[in-house]
């Protein structure tokens, strides 16, 4: 089969590839690269466990293709933190109980995180995070923990993380 | 609650396993993948009833990448099944289902391997179907399992022909009592199928190691079910068999049964590579193990006053092709229609029945939403109709401390009169109706912590620090934190000094799994039992040490307290290592079924409740008259959680069983015309977004058990239980009618308020309140 | 599945290859629809004309009489843009209602209309403000009404080497307000089971000067719903009137019978929603609610 040279920007990290023109951002990710944070389930853009930041805004990388991200930067969660140095919103979701069994968490971090950024400069309303975070399913929470989790580092930082 | 004295247990601790998961590094069963591995995929059928013509894998096998093909022709015909061993692996000569497994192929990629699959060659020849559960049980319907006697059951299942399982409870004389009653109500209910909806897929790998021992990392909920099931179907001693569970990405009973563990296990041993296996979206809502739909219809006498004189129930369950969990199912379905109400007659019968459809399985709290919709609708209609508050005719009813339940056991640490109060005055009962098309709405219910046994190994590591070793899955519920927290309390230590080892059949011990509300129940009083080991071993081994007497000792602060002396537990470990061989404890625990009158009783799994939960949700909401739309603007919840463990988690399960519950009453169904699933993806599987889960306030009610760790109770079910009931309770006071079919969706609220849905109760022209 | 991507570096390098390629290529836009027609194997291009990297593409104009929407802006875009916070509002509503933020930060304006999908959200407005799409070929642009535009359910009158490269919209006369309206199972993440959009100019009097109605998932194509206009123009709205409106829309629409609802809850809510979005515009113009 046909690959292409692609360079992808990956958590600050350039990498070389020879890619299928058919594969997604989520496949290259997950199974070129090993970076196993963007989750996979529907691979339709319903669910949103697979979201990464695309120049600093959340999209589906399950319906993505790598070659579409010739050029720009791509940040998963494994770039926003590690366990001795959290994020906020990774601290927060720990310490608000926004966790359960955890596989739309990645997604719903970096969707929170693209969402603050855009609304940087102000303290969103609770309302509006639970609109924020209607692209990403979560079967375990109710969602509830989750936006107490935003809405705390939101009003700490005033938006923008 | 009540005041808690415990420094680790009750307190809002932050789960253990939290860092990984939000950086990304936790790894789940559809992240694990071997070196050198292959992708395996599965052919299914494309119709829901026919006989096996011809399957042709020539063109398939001949394809790039392709290096392992498997039809039934390749394997024994072996059946397995967890109530019923009534399933093969593939289809050997007729399809059940849309979906029903033909073929499994690994490859080098998933592309190849769906490549292959569509090379298959499948000739049928098409069979008359069965979708109507009703239907089925009509005399001269087709038999869709010809050979259903020669499956091998479980003894009490009692079976006939399409009936997979039949169970009765009984008590009094119900016709005597309807023949006396100042009314009698009946009425019918229907439920649809739900998935359970996990967000990571189903998934597993498997490798062989020189041939004869199999090692399969799975998301699976029962890693000792999965063992014995593959044990069946590839003819091994279990102990050849090895589990690992690594992380799951939810479970909530759609991953209790086998689900690609098999297929990856016989490719693999075909090609002698690893073999990994996703499942797809599409295979999910076809072919993966959803609630059953239900068909309930509910009879019930009562006196002037409303008491309930008499009740007699018929659940039928939509098992699918094969019966999976439907036998257990159905039955427990019975316990949640008698409801937490005093009923002297009573005479209930459920139904586990075959069709041409998706077997199903046992999403959280198996029947008790289908179940409660049907008890607690008819409450408020009986209510409605008498004109008594609903809240009033259920306080008149609910069952008191020392009442005797529906199998005749005696029930202790009964709550259910605070659950209901509560919950009334937290959503401002007295304003029942306070503007036009806003309405709130009670629904009740009980259900059990299901037993099992489980142990546990705890190891003292020379920091101090214990692993705990158990053989129950961590699902996301952290329910292990919570048994990790009862033996942090109980060893004097801090949380982050419990180290939770990953599930592996091979060294873990036994547990009954991660299911039915009883993880932390059951494993905390394991590691209670476990603690006490501990301590005498650590105590033994400082006597030695100092020669002073073990009985005089106690643990304080991580260290043994021997008169004067204070010997670290990290020490304690270190001695034992030198002279012991290291320190390792034991430690079991089972529940056992409280008494019950067998006579009440006849074919039932699950004839009597264990340490029954109580619980009561109450809900705010409008109904739009000219779309139908309901909007939920408040949700409360009350439960009776005996102790809780962890109060921040055990709100977590609530908020997120309710998220699911108010997904099977308003939106979630999967669809199904002539066999085939109209559906099967999540554009048209409407799971709740975070824009249809209203706020939801939980309130714990600690009315301790004899049973559980500190006096809790089972949990992780109930939240799920009433909230299609309570919807449609609310619903009513907003609109005068009660939509009896769920999802409870905004088409069938305005055709219900024009009159156009016929499965609708209308009491619009007689509302007396 | 096989295929190759272009990245051409500018539009007329981008129409070029669509020429070139015919029926075999296809624009690559957000992708959001594309990609997973691909995936379910209901398409099978050989050439994807990746329009990502065309600045060119994505800008918001205001044009003076009109304003000029590229191709590539995105939902969000639309959504965030202060042109459409006024009488335009029902854009920004609409696009507020597609997907998700991830769907929504990529998916385009353009993609939405050559897209053709009956059910799209963002459609609606567009064809309630009478939108003109602008299509460049290799050897001409042309410039056609979004009415005429739309054929069919996935079908346009866009030739295989034609770009839609804008979409011009007409600003409102005074005392005029547009409004969107959506139904759905869920309340997020949803395809229109109906979408309703309505553009409304009162005269000084209070009479209705104009009236456009947009319905969405109740025909082949989003369709307008004349009768009912031609009901409005020159009424004074009374509550009987607007009902009446949505009766007319609600006879007027061709709804079908599929899993997400039946033709005759879609006919309902049209003559539901449709009153709605106008009281809803006759509120923005008179100022009252914003």
């Amino acid at each position: 089969m046909t690959r292409v040279p692609l360079t992808l920007s990956i958590n600050g990290e350039m990498h070389e590839l020879l890619v299928a023109p058919h594969w997604t951002l989520l496949y290259v990710l997950r199974t070129v690269i090993g970076l196993s944070g963007a989750k996979e389930n529907c691979l339709e853009a319903e669910c949103g466990v697979c979201t990464v930041l695309l120049d600093g805004k959340a999209v589906n990388s399950c319906i993505l293709l790598a070659e579409q991200c010739r050029g720009r930067s791509i940040v998963t969660i494994e770039g926003l933190g590690t366990s001795g140095q959290l994020h906020p919103l990774q601290e927060a979701f720990i310490r608000h109980g926004a966790v359960q069994c955890g596989y739309c968490i990645p997604g719903m971090i970096l969707t929170a995180k693209s969402f603050l950024d855009e609304t940087s400069g102000r303290v969103p309303t609770r309302d509006e995070i639970r609109e924020a975070i209607s692209g990403t399913l979560c079967r375990c929470t109710g969602y509830q923990k989750i936006i107490d989790a935003i809405a705390a580092v939101a009003a700490e930082t005033k938006g923008g993380t | 609650m009540r005041a808690n004295r415990n420094l680790v247990a009750g307190q809002r601790l932050p789960r253990l396993d939290g860092a990984p998961k939000v950086t990304g590094r936790f790894v789940y069963g559809a992240d694990f993948a071997l070196p050198g591995t292959l992708y395996g995929k599965v052919l299914r059928s494309q119709v829901p009833h026919a006989r096996i013509v011809r399957i042709d894998t020539g063109r398939a096998r001949a394809m790039p990448g392709v290096r392992a093909v498997i039809t039934a022709a390749d394997i024994p015909a072996t059946r397995f099944g967890n109530a019923i061993k009534d399933q093969t692996v593939f289809a050997t000569d007729t399809i059940r289902f849309l979906g029903h497994p033909l073929a499994a192929i690994a490859a080098t990629s998933v592309e190849a391997a769906e490549q292959a699959l569509a090379a298959i060659e499948v000739e049928v020849e098409a069979l008359p179907a069965l979708y109507d559960p009703e239907a089925a049980l009509a005399s001269g319907a087709p038999l869709l399992h010809r050979d259903w006697h020669d499956y091998v059951a479980l003894p009490f299942i009692s079976r006939d022909g399409n009936v997979a399982g039949r169970t009765r409870m009984h008590g009094g004389d119900v016709a005597a009592a309807f023949a006396q009653a100042h009314r009698v109500y009946e009425n019918r209910f229907t439920t649809a199928l739900q998935h359970a909806g996990y967000t990571e897929p189903r998934a597993a790998s498997a490798a062989w190691d020189g041939g004869d021992t199999l090692t399969v990392w799975t998301n699976a909920q029962l890693p000792f079910e999965v063992q014995t099931t593959l044990a069946d179907i590839l003819g091994m001693p279990t102990s050849r068999i090895r589990v690992i569970v690594p992380g799951v990405g939810g479970g909530f009973g759609g991953k209790l049964r086998i689900g690609v563990e098999h297929f990856a296990a016989l490719l693999a041993r075909q090609c002698g590579r690893p073999v990994k296996m996703v499942t797809t979206s599409e295979e999910e809502l076809i072919a993966a193990h959803p609630r059953q739909a239900a068909i309930i219809t509910l009879k019930t006498g009562v006196d002037r006053d409303g008491r309930i004189l008499a009740r007699q129930g018929r659940v039928i369950v939509d098992c699918g092709a094969y019966s999976g969990s439907g036998p257990g199912t159905g039955a427990v379905a019975l316990q949640c229609l008698v409801g937490p109400y005093r009923t002297p007659n009573l005479e209930m019968e459920s139904l586990a029945v075959y069709t041409n459809k998706v077997p199903s399985g046992s999403f959280r709290a198996p029947s008790g939403p289908m179940a409660n919709f049907a008890v607690e609708s008819q409450m408020d209609m009986i209510a409605d109709d008498l004109g008594i508050d609903p809240l009033e005719l259920r306080l008149r009813n609910i069952v008191r401390d020392g009442d005797t339940g529906p199998a005749g056991e005696v029930l202790r640490a009964v709550s259910i009169e605070e659950c209901l109060r509560r919950a009334a005055d937290a959503i401002g009962w007295h304003d029942r109706r306070p503007a036009p098309g806003r309405g709130k709405g009670i629904a009740c219910s009980w259900w059990m912590t299901t037993g099992g046994s489980s142990g546990v190994y705890l190891k003292l590591n020379t920091d101090g620090s214990v692993n705990l070793a158990s053989g129950a899955v961590e699902l996301g519920t952290a329910a292990l934190t919570g048994a990790a927290q009862v033996l942090a309390e109980q060893l004097t230590l801090d949380l982050e000094d419990i180290r939770i080892a990953p599930v592996d059949t091979q060294s873990t011990p036994y547990d009954y799994g991660a299911q039915g509300s009883r993880t932390a129940f059951s494993v905390g009083n394991a590691c209670i039992a476990a603690a006490e080991d501990l301590r005498r071993q650590a105590f033994a081994v400082v006597a030695r040490h100092l020669g002073l007497p073990a009985d005089e000792m106690r643990l304080q602060g991580k260290c043994v307290v021997a008169g004067e002396h204070r010997v670290p537990l990290s020490e304690v470990a270190r001695l034992s290592q030198l002279g012991g061989g290291g320190l390792i404890a034991h430690g079991t625990a089972i529940n056992p079924p409280p008494a019950y009158d067998a006579a009440r009783v006849e074919n039932h799994p699950l004839p009597v409740w264990n340490t029954p939960s109580f619980h009561a949700h109450a809900a705010d909401l409008s109904v739009d008259r000219d779309t139908g739309e309901i909007t939920i603007h408040r949700y409360v919840v009350v439960q009776d959680v005996g102790y809780a463990i962890n109060p921040t988690y055990i709100e977590g399960q609530i908020e997120g069983g309710v998220s699911q519950g108010l997904g099977q009453a308003l939106s979630e169904e999967i669809v199904y015309s002539d066999g085939r699933v109209l559906n099967a993806n999540l554009t048209d599987y409407k799971m709740p977004t975070s824009l249809d889960v209203p706020p939801i306030e939980s309130i714990l009610v600690e009315c301790p058990s004899q049973a559980g760790p500190y006096g809790a109770k089972g949990v992780g079910e109930p939240p799920c239980i009433e909230p299609p009931a309570t919807v449609a309770n609310a619903i009513a006071a907003a609109t005068g009618l009660w939509v009896t079919s769920l999802p409870i969706t905004a088409e069938k609220v305005l055709l219900s308020l024009r009159k156009e849905y016929p499965q609708a109760v209308d009491h619009r022209d007689s509302a007396r309140d | 599945m096989s295929f190759t991507v272009h990245h051409p570096a500018s539009v007329s390098d981008a129409v070029a290859l669509a020429e070139r390629y015919g029926a075999d290529g296809r624009f690559l836009a957000g992708g959001t629809d594309l990609i997973i027609q691909i995936h379910r194997k209901r398409l099978a291009s050989q050439h994807l004309i990746d329009l990502t990297g065309l600045a060119e593409l994505r800008a918001i104009e205001d044009a003076g009489d009109e304003i000029r929407i590229g191709a590539l802006a995105t939902h969000k875009a639309i959504e965030r843009n202060p042109l459409f916070q006024g009488a335009l509002v029902a854009l920004a509503e609409a696009a507020r209602v597609v997907g998700g933020h991830q769907v929504r930060n990529v998916g385009t304006v353009g993609g939405n209309i050559a897209n053709a999908s009956p059910a799209a959200d963002v459609v609606a407005p567009l064809l309630a403000l009478e939108a003109e799409v602008v299509l460049q070929g290799a050897a001409a642009t042309r410039r056609v009404r979004l009415r005429d535009f739309l054929a069919g359910p996935g079908r346009t009158m866009r030739g295989d080497g034609e770009l839609v490269r804008e979409v011009h919209v007409a600003k409102p006369p005074p005392r005029s307000a547009t409004a969107f309206l959506k139904a759905g199972r869920r309340k997020a993440m949803e395809i229109s089971v109906v979408c309703v959009a309505a553009r409304l100019t009162l005269d000084d009097a209070g009479r209705c000067a104009a009236a456009r109605i947009a319905l969405g998932a109740v025909s082949a194509t989003t369709m307008r719903a004349e009768a009912a206009e031609r009901a409005l123009e020159g009424a004074l709205l009374t509550d009987d009137v607007l009902r009446d409106a949505g009766r007319l829309a609600a006879g007027a629409c061709h709804p079908i019978d599929d899993v997400r609802a039946s033709a005759r809850y879609r006919r309902l809510l049209v003559e539901a929603l449709v009153p709605r979005a106008l009281a809803r515009c006759v509120e923005r113009i008179s100022g009252r609610r914003s």
